[in-house]
């Protein structure tokens, strides 16, 4: 139990993707955990939970949000708030994640994570929300540093001080994306290791790859083909200074079959057993 | 039973990552994006719609940057790139603006994408470019206001029938086609239930019989169309390129059983009947429904006909119960 919270290290996992669904129950093939997107399975009543209710008596599930917006000037929604806490009783869930982001404003809804600016007045504000969600949930929430290809003017710090300090003063988890580091890093100048260097990683639950897409200029975080080695070295970098971490791999266009996809996925134990 | 399985999960997850295809329209260098705003900044109404960046607080920078990026992409000229300048930083090798553009972008693909999942045949039916066209104006009048995109496209149907950019006669076909797409839709999220068995049929006393009434299941939509969709769905699904039909009215009944989903043609007189017995009538008067459409064939052939039916209808799952008063 190396962070904080307590909550344990599952090993490497999957994100739960559609397409995989008939393989899983099928071939129930051992799998060290799985991550659900939330929403996928909120306001819905059918087929969804048909599938997840089947996994998840199976294999342990952590839930991973879209739409929390815990960044946002709008409300909380306590209705989506209601509906994520009994999915996570549904499922059982380890742990709940969202991202460092807002997805919209004035009632919309632009389900992208767009970027925070990174002030005292934004930092205030996210952390009274995370406290709040934690106080509904009854449980700590991780929160993801997202891939972000803008930054506000004005910032009164970089985005690693934030996320640092916003886990400490709402005494919150965290979930670091070691591939949103490297993507952000490269669309903004800075060293990876930089950003290591300043996260707490007691509060570090969860180490999130993924693949993205080099457009020269600049990087997206499309969750598309096999993780580059830069981002594995740095996922056994983040992994060593976590002391252990449950570790999962995101593949969310032109995924493959689920044994690829997987393959994928346990490449992480030769550079987290490196690094160990 | 004339039935065919809907064998694409059309709910595809909705995930975290940027989208990949930011269409061809999106796929230009970042240079040309300042051409662009640009053009539309000398004179066009956009123009007069530009975004204030000299706003403070968190409020403010949040509005100002959803609305530079929901705002439709023919109106770019409501961020300069003087604004973006002012809001945002340069990054080591794009420009503020360039940089405001992957959101911008991001945004409709995410959305496109969703609606090309729920609606797979409809985009082949209308080509690519029109099926985008559609979706750029239905995201501008339908943005999104729900924690996910389950139900996004509940409004495509109307939207086709008023601004599919069609003739008169496609655009009507549009309309059908993404009604029974949309009803898919709503069958994967609709409630599961137990079905009525057809041992559970064979438990309804007789003398019940004619005051029973059948209850659907939750999972279940009846439709009529003024055109044979399902036939051109389901030649798609095959493979095949089919035409685009001529108007025929035809009516499809889809509904879920456990996890799967299921599209069946009916005739006249099936319609019928399963429209009085969704509209709540007897199994009396549903019945007598069916014996005015079958037209001259004797009572013990459409009793044998309807019997047929009902074990079809029941065996496949359609009904949730049967309701005795």
């Amino acid at each position: 139990m190396p962070n904080r919270f307590g909550l344990p290290d599952l090993g490497v996992g999957l994100g739960l993707r559609t397409v995989h669904y008939a393989r899983i129950l099928e071939a129930r093939p051992v799998v060290d955990w799985f991550e659900i997107i939330s929403e996928n399975y909120m306001q819905t009543a059918g087929r969804p939970l048909h599938y997840l209710d089947a996994i998840a008596d199976r294999y342990p599930i952590a839930m991973h949000g879209v739409s929390l917006s815990i960044g946002s000037t709008d409300p909380l929604d306590r209705a989506y708030l209601s509906e994520l806490r009994a999915l996570r009783d549904r499922t059982r869930a380890r742990w709940v994640s969202d991202h460092l982001c807002w997805t919209g404003v004035a009632g919309r809804n632009t389900h992208d994570l767009l970027p925070m600016p990174y002030t005292e007045e934004a930092l205030d504000h996210v952390v009274g929300r995370v406290r709040a969600v934690q106080d509904f949930l009854g449980a700590p929430l991780a929160l993801e540093n997202p891939s972000t290809y803008v930054e506000f003017a004005g910032k009164a710090m970089r985005e690693w001080e934030f996320l640092a300090r916003l886990a400490e003063e709402a005494d919150c988890a965290l979930l670091l994306d070691v591939n949103n580091v490297f993507v952000s890093a490269y669309n903004h100048g800075f060293d990876p290791r930089t950003y290591l260097a300043a996260i707490p990683f007691d509060r570090v639950v969860q180490l999130h790859v993924a693949g993205h897409t080099h457009h020269g200029t600049h990087i997206i975080d499309t969750h598309i083909g096999p993780v580059v080695d830069d981002v594995w070295r740095l996922l056994g970098d983040a992994w060593q200074r976590a002391g252990g971490a449950s570790v999962l791999l995101e593949w969310d266009a032109e995924i493959p079959g689920f044994d690829e996809t997987h393959a994928e996925a346990l490449r992480a134990r030769a550079f987290i057993g490196e690094a160990a | 039973m004339n039935r065919h399985v809907v064998d694409v999960d059309l709910a595809r997850e909705r995930a975290s990552a940027t989208p990949a295809d930011l269409g061809a329209k999106r796929r230009q260098p970042a240079g040309e994006i300042r051409d662009r705003s640009g053009v539309a900044n000398a004179g066009t109404s956009a123009a007069q719609a530009r975004l204030d960046p000299d706003l403070g607080g968190l409020r403010h920078q949040q509005l100002w940057f959803a609305r530079a990026v929901m705002t439709p992409e023919l109106a770019a000229a409501v961020v300069t790139d003087d604004d973006a300048s002012h809001v945002l930083t340069d990054g080591p090798r794009l420009r503020a603006l360039d940089r405001l553009e992957i959101y911008r972008r991001s945004y409709r693909s995410r959305l496109i994408e969703c609606l090309a999942d729920d609606y797979s045949v409809l985009k082949g039916a209308l080509g690519e470019a029109a099926f985008e066209d559609l979706c750029q104006r239905y995201i501008a009048r339908h943005p999104s206001e729900a924690p996910n995109l389950n139900f996004f496209g509940r409004h495509l149907e109307g939207f086709c029938r008023d601004e599919a950019p069609s003739p008169f006669p496609l655009r009507q076909f549009a309309g059908d086609l993404a009604s029974l797409e949309w009803a898919i839709v709503e069958v994967i999220h609709a409630p599961s239930s137990a079905p009525l068995t057809l041992d559970g049929l064979r438990d309804v006393p007789a003398s019940a019989w004619a005051a029973a009434r059948l209850v659907p299941s939750s999972a279940f939509r009846l439709l009529s169309f003024e055109n044979p969709v399902n036939r051109y769905f389901q030649a798609v699904r095959e493979g095949k390129a089919p035409t685009l039909p001529s108007a025929q009215r035809s009516a499809t009944v889809v509904y879920r059983s456990g996890p799967t989903v299921w599209r069946m043609d009916l005739t006249v007189p099936m319609f019928e009947v399963l429209s009085a017995l969704v509209a709540g009538e007897t199994l009396a008067a549903s019945l007598s429904r069916a014996e005015a459409s079958f037209g001259a064939i004797d009572e013990q052939q459409a009793a044998e006909r309807v019997l047929g039916w009902f074990r079809d209808w029941v065996g496949g799952g359609l009904f949730g119960g049967v309701e005795l008063r």
